[in-house]
C-alpha cells in the first residue's frame, strides 16, 4: 500500500500536488550518508559522509564514492563532526543535493553549469543578481519532493533550523519533516519504549525511547564505535610480531601470493604527486571495515575476556585467516577478540594514544547504566525487556551475545531482551527504513511541515512541530 | 495524534466504555483487540468479547496477520485491552491493561507503522492502568501478564 497515492481528495493541497511523486528520505551519519525514495526497502543511494576537495585552484569539492580517487593536490574531508552533528553546511547542501538530485533522479539534475554554484547560496542569499539567479536554480530541485531527513538525538536547535531552512528555501520542498534516529530504530522493532543502542561510526549512544519520545536525560554517547574500534586494530597490527603494514588496495599495483606471515611481496604503485594523508586514511578505513567483518569477533561472555582461562580457550580454537591487499596474510586468534575488548572494558584491549583512551564511562556497559540511571527507575524493567541494537558496528559477530551478558550481570533479577534486526540491511540502515515507511504513509500527509506552515512561522517551526 | 498520522475510530471508545462498565455481575466484555485498517490509516475494533478464557484471547492475538507493502500475508501486531482479574493481599482485584502486541517476527512495515500508531490510540482510552510491550508468544502467557502487573503494582 506505502507507494500507492491516496485519492487527491484526501490530500490537502498546500502539502504536495496529488500527483504519484513519492517523499525522499535522508539519513546523515558520520560515516555513510543514506538517501532514497520513501516506500522502498533500502535507500538506493549510500555514500560516505566523506567528500574530496581539490586544492588547486579553482578549489572545488568531489562528491561520490568513484571521485574518491588518487589524484594530486586532492583532500578528503568530512561535512560532519564527530558528533554526527554538520560542521560545513554549505558542503552538506552540495553533497546532499548531489543525492537527492543527481543519484535520486538522474533525469531532473539541474545544469551542470548550475549545480556546483551552490557554494555560498546562504551567505549571498539576496545579496545581488547572481546569487538570487542560482537559489532560483536550485530552488526546481525538489519542488515536488517532501523530504523526511534524520537526525541524532543530540542535534542541536541551530542544526535542526538550518535543515528545513535550507530544504525549504533553497530546494524549494513542499513539505519537510525532522526524525530523531533512535525513534526510527525503535519503531522499526516494533517497539513505542526502548532502549536505543546505536553502535555506529564515530559514536556509540545509548537513549531511552518512552512512548516514541526521546527521554532527554537518557542520552550517552562516547567514541567507543566504529572509528575507535579501527584505532586498535591499527594499533594492533601495529604491535604485531611481525608487524603488518597498512597499504589500502589503491597503493598495490601487483602482488605475488606468499606463506603465512612471510613478508609481502608486491610491487606498489608510484603517484608524480603526494598522496595526502587524508585519502590515505580514508582508503585505509575501507580495508579495516572489511577486517571488522570477516576476522572481528566480541567475546560472547560471561565475563571479561582477560578472566582466568579464556585466553587458553581461544587459542585452541580455530583462527581466521586475513589477506592485506599486498598479499601478507596471516591467521588472526586470540587478537580478533582482544581487539574488541576495550568496547566493554576500559583496561582491556591496545594501548592507544592517551587522547583516544576511552575512560570507564565510556564503556557501553557503562553507557547503559549512565542512560538509564538518569531516568525514572520504574522505567528500568521495561527498557531493559525492549533494547534495539542499531548501527554497522553492531554486526561484529557475538556483539549481542556480549551484551546481553552484561546486562545480565549488572541486572540480575530483570529480564533483559535485546532485538537487533536479523537482516545486515536493517541494521545499517534501521532509521532509514523506518524514515521510509513513516513518509510513506498516506496517513502522513497531516504530519509534514508544509511550506504554508513554513512561510508562516519561520524555521522555528521545527522545535514546535519535530518534538 | 500519533507520529503516523492513523486516527481512531469512534467506535474504540465506545467499546472501552463497554469494558470499563464491566464487572464480574455484569460482564459485558472481557477485552478488546484493536487492529489497524488494511490501509492502514485508521485504528479499529477487531473483535470485543466477554470471553474470560485467557488462552482464546491469547491464539487470538498470536493468529493475528497483517498485509505487507507488496500485499505479503506475515504475522501482524495488535493492540489490545483487557480486564485483568488477579489476587492481590488476597484480595480480587482488576485491572485494566493495554497490551501493544508486535511479535518480532512480523514484518518491519506493520511493525513500525503500530508503534508510530500507538499512542492515538492510548489517547482514546482514557483510564486503564498499565501498558504491556508484548514481542514474542511467552511474554504472552499469562504468567508473565500476571509477573508484569504484579511488578508494575508492586512499583
Ligand atoms: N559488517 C560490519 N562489521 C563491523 N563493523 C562494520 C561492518 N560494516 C561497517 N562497519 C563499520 O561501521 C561503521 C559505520 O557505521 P554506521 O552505522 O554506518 O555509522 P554512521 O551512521 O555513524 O555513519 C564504520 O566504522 C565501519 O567500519
Ligand atoms: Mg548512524
Amino acid at each position: 500500500m506505502a507507494q500507492q497515492p491516496l485519492p487527491t481528495s484526501a490530500q490537502p493541497t498546500d502539502i504536495y500536488g496529488g500527483d504519484e511523486v513519492s517523499a525522499l528520505v535522508l539519513d546523515p551519519g558520520y560515516c555513510n550518508t543514506r538517501a532514497g525514495f520513501a516506500g522502498e526497502d533500502v535507500p538506493k543511494s549510500i555514500l560516505p559522509s566523506f567528500y574530496g576537495h581539490v586544492t588547486s585552484d579553482p578549489p572545488r569539492d568531489l562528491f561520490g564514492d568513484e571521485c574518491i580517487i588518487p589524484r594530486s593536490d586532492f583532500e578528503v574531508r568530512n561535512y560532519m563532526n564527530k558528533d554526527s552533528v554538520v560542521e560545513d553546511w554549505d558542503v552538506a547542501a552540495k553533497m546532499w543535493e548531489f543525492m537527492l538530485v543527481k543519484r535520486l533522479q538522474p533525469e531532473r539534475q539541474t545544469p551542470p553549469s548550475k549545480n556546483k554554484l551552490n557554494d555560498d547560496v546562504k551567505e549571498q542569499d539576496g545579496e545581488g543578481d547572481v546569487a538570487m539567479e542560482e537559489v532560483e536554480a536550485m530552488e526546481k530541485a525538489l519542488e515536488e519532493y517532501p523530504l523526511l531527513m534524520t537526525e541524532a538525538p543530540w542535534n542541536s536547535p541551530k542544526a535542526r533550523e538550518k535543515a528545513i531552512e535550507l530544504s525549504m528555501e533553497s530546494w524549494g520542498t513542499p513539505a519537510f519533516w525532522l526524525s530523531r534516529t533512535p525513534v526510527l530504530s525503535s519503531f522499526a522493532a516494533g517497539k513505542a519504549t526502548a532502549l536505543v543502542i546505536d553502535v555506529g561510526g564515530a559514536n556509540t549512544s545509548v537513549t531511552a525511547i518512552h512512548d516514541g519520545m526521546v527521554l532527554k536525560r537518557s542520552i550517552q554517547r562516547s567514541p567507543a564505535g566504529g572509528l575507535w574500534l579501527s584505532s586498535q586494530i591499527r594499533n594492533m597490527w601495529e604491535t604485531s610480531e611481525p608487524k603488518v603494514d597498512l597499504i589500502p588496495t589503491f597503493m598495490v599495483e601487483n602482488k605475488t601470493p606468499v606463506d603465512a606471515l612471510a613478508p609481502a611481496q608486491a610491487r606498489l604503485r608510484e603517484f608524480p604527486y603526494k598522496i595526502h594523508d587524508s585519502y590515505r586514511a580514508f582508503e585505509e578505513e575501507r580495508l579495516l571495515t572489511e577486517f571488522k567483518e570477516s576476522v572481528v569477533e566480541v567475546w560472547r561472555g560471561p565475563g571479561r575476556y582477560g578472566a582466568a582461562g579464556n585466553e587458553e580457550y581461544i587459542k585452541s580454537q580455530p583462527g581466521r585467516v586475513f589477506e592485506m591487499p599486498d598479499g601478507y596474510n596471516q591467521m588472526w586468534r586470540e587478537q580478533r577478540f582482544k581487539v574488541a575488548e576495550g568496547m566493554w572494558d576500559e583496561n582491556a584491549g591496545y594501548p592507544v594514544p592517551e587522547s583516544e583512551r576511552l575512560t570507564k564511562a565510556q564503556t557501553i556497559p557503562e553507557l547503559i547504566r549512565s542512560a538509564l540511571n538518569a531516568i525514572d527507575v520504574d522505567l528500568r524493567g521495561n527498557l531493559l525487556a525492549n533494547v534495539v541494537v542499531t548501527g554497522s558496528t553492531s554486526l561484529i559477530n557475538g556483539f549481542n551475545d556480549r551484551l546481553n551478558n552484561e546486562l545480565t550481570a549488572m541486572y540480575p533479577g530483570l529480564k533483559i531482551k535485546i532485538h537487533a534486526a536479523g537482516l545486515s540491511s536493517e541494521r545499517r540502515f534501521g532509521a532509514w527504513i523506518g524514515g521510509s515507511i513513516l513518509a510513506s504513509l498516506g496517513t502522513f500527509h497531516q504530519m509534514w511541515i508544509s511550506k504554508k506552515e513554513y512561510e508562516e512561522n519561520g524555521v522555528g517551526i521545527v522545535e514546535k512541530r519535530c518534538k | 495524534m500519533s507520529q503516523s498520522g492513523a486516527k481512531v475510530s469512534p467506535q474504540v471508545s465506545e467499546e472501552f466504555q463497554n469494558l470499563k462498565r464491566s464487572n464480574d455481575k455484569n460482564r459485558v466484555l472481557r477485552y478488546i483487540i484493536f487492529k489497524l485498517s488494511d490501509d492502514y490509516s485508521q485504528i479499529e475494533v477487531e473483535h470485543a468479547d466477554a470471553d474470560s478464557d485467557w488462552e482464546n484471547f491469547r491464539e487470538k492475538l498470536l493468529n493475528a496477520t497483517s498485509k505487507s507493502k507488496t500485499g505479503a500475508v506475515g504475522k501482524g501486531p495488535r493492540y489490545a485491552v483487557y480486564d485483568f482479574g488477579f489476587k492481590f493481599d488476597g484480595r480480587d482485584i482488576n485491572k485494566i491493561i493495554l497490551i501493544a502486541w508486535s511479535p518480532d517476527d512480523a514484518g518491519v512495515h506493520p511493525k513500525m507503522i503500530y508503534a508510530a500508531s500507538k499512542e492515538a490510540l492510548k489517547r482514546s482510552l482514557e483510564g486503564f492502568a498499565y501498558e504491556i510491550q508484548a514481542n514474542d508468544s511467552d511474554d504472552l502467557e499469562h504468567s508473565s501478564i500476571l509477573n508484569a502487573v504484579l511488578a508494575k503494582m508492586n512499583a
